[in-house]
Parts: structure tokens; sequence; C-alpha cells
């Protein structure tokens, strides 16, 4: 590891960046650009459905990536640590609950059609409306929810 | 391998890259935008729904051609429940885990155990969803006469 990252770098760096991801994978191959799709492949390809592999080659770069800025810039959670949430239970207690919320996410990005990348990112910049309500749902959700647990654990998350 | 999936790798290794840069796969920094104590990560959001819908909505009004997929046809949905329905479970889930399934690819790429996890849940999750859909699907009150069957 070697430490030539700043993590994070800011907002008016890497926010432009991201949309430019976006933009290039739809200018160069008319694809929208979403995470949730590529995990929704896994479970069509385990039942025989067809599946539509580049949501996979784009996951696995996902993967490639996050490795990177680990290797450049070090990465607060290597190993076993998930921050606060770490600190706060177990290591079962952490795994069970991120394996439920997990499930979550699973079911509700699928629900929806999609999660914070297919409907937040790509789906607003094409101005599709059910996406701009996912987005606001899941908004209001996450962070209603974020102020229960926080009241919940005595302000301990 | 064909080209257009070596190019869809590569804008992911570029996505990861700054999914990851924004600190995007860090519970702590998700949390704290959640808590609104931190609104960095909505600049980011902002910011780059701010570049991509300018670049898309410049090139869909001028019909342009994609350089491997003909031409540029942006996805939309109509406005149905399920957004609701989906947004709020999402949103739940979100908050509990500090994470979404862009998160959860960069925590396994950033070399967390963790991250194998959520992987797991969110894989159990969209499984559980689609086993759900399939049983309110199939029980229909006026079966269709069978077509003869090789």
């Amino acid at each position: 590891m070697i430490d030539v990252l700043p993590i994070p770098l800011p907002w008016y760096v890497v926010g432009p960046l991201m949309g430019l991801t976006v933009a290039g994978l739809y200018m160069i191959t008319n694809n929208h650009l979403g995470v949730s799709g590529a995990y929704v492949q896994m479970v069509d390809h385990a039942r025989g459905r067809p599946i539509e592999p580049w949501r996979l080659w784009f996951l696995g770069g996902t993967f490639a990536g996050a490795a990177l800025v680990a290797l450049l810039g070090g990465y607060p959670q290597a190993g076993l640590g998930y921050g606060a949430l770490g600190e706060y239970l177990s290591l079962p207690a952490l795994i069970l609950t991120l394996f439920s919320g997990g499930m979550l996410i699973g079911v509700g990005s699928r629900w929806a059609g999609a999660c914070t990348s297919g409907h937040g990112l790509t789906g607003c910049a094409t101005r599709s409306p059910g996406s701009m309500v996912a987005v606001a749902t899941f908004m209001v959700s996450a962070v209603a929810f974020t102020f229960l647990l926080h009241l919940l654990t005595g302000g301990a998350l | 391998m064909n080209r257009t999936n070596v190019i869809c790798a590569l804008f992911g290794i570029a996505f990861g890259f700054v999914f990851a840069a924004a600190g995007f796969n860090q519970y702590d920094v998700i949390h704290d935008m959640l808590l609104l104590q931190n609104f960095d990560p909505f600049l980011v959001m902002g910011s780059a729904v701010g570049t991509s819908t300018l670049i898309l909505w410049l090139f869909e009004r001028r019909r342009c051609q994609t350089l491997l997929g003909g031409r540029l046809e942006l996805r939309r949905w109509a406005f149905e429940r399920k957004h609701l329905t989906g947004g709020v479970v999402f949103g739940i889930g979100w908050a509990i885990t500090g994470a979404c399934p862009g998160t959860a690819s960069t925590t396994l790429g950033g070399g967390s155990v963790m991250g194998i996890v959520l992987v797991m849940g969110i894989i159990a999750g969209i499984a559980l969803r689609d086993l759900v859909v399939a049983r309110q699907v199939v029980p229909m009150p006026e079966p269709m006469p069978e077509v003869s069957q090789p």
C-alpha cells in the first residue's frame, strides 16, 4: 500500500468523473450503467435464464477499481473492519446484520428495478420518472431509518 | 470475449475507482451522509448526475450514434408502485448496512471480508424477490388450453 491518494478525493473531482463514466458507457456501448443488474444476472444464470454478460464484466471491473484505490490510498475497512458498525457489534452480530441488511438491499433493488446506481445515477441522468421516484423514496426511507437507528442505539450509530 | 465486454470491464474499473475514491465503500462515510452530518456524498451524486444529464441530453438531442451499440437509446421507466415499495425496502437495507450494490463489490475489492457477506446477502435477496414474484404469477385462475408438446 502506498499512500499517494488522499481518500476521499474532493467531491468536485470524483463527482464529474463519476458522471463521465455513466455518460461514457452510454455513448460507447449504449448500456445503462447499474450495479444491481449484475447480481440479477447471477441469479438468472443459476435458473438457466439468458443473461447479459456485459453486466458481469462491469461488476468485475468495479472490484478491480476499488482494489486499485485501496492499493494507492489504503482502505480503513480492509480485513474484518466495518467502521462504526464494526465497533458497535460483535463479529457474529455484524455478519448477521450485514447479511440480512444485504437481503433487504437485494429485495428492494430487484423490486424497484434498479439501485442507487441504475436509478440514482443513470436513471436520473436519463430523466427517467420512475427512477426519480425510486431515488426520492429510498433517500427518505434511508435517512428516516438511519435516524431511528441513531436513536435506538443511543447515538452510538 | 468481445470488444463491448472488455470496454464494459474498463468502465467498471473506472466506476469502481471513483466510487472508492469518493469513500462510498466506507460505512462511516455513507452513515454520516444518511445522518445528514456529511453532505459531500450528496455533492458527489449531484455533480455526477449533473454532468451525465447534460452530456446525455446533448447527445440524445443530436440523435447520436454510440460507438458500438447503434443509435443512442436512453432507458426510461414510467412511474409504478414498485418504485415506492422497492424503494422503501432498499432504503432500510441501505440504512442498516451503509451499503448498496455498488458498495458491496467495492467493499470486497478494497479487501474487506464483510464485502463477501454483503454480496451474498444481496444475491439471496434478489433470489428471494424472484421467488415471491414467481409465486404470485404462477397460479392462474383459468389455465390456457395446453398446446400439444413434442
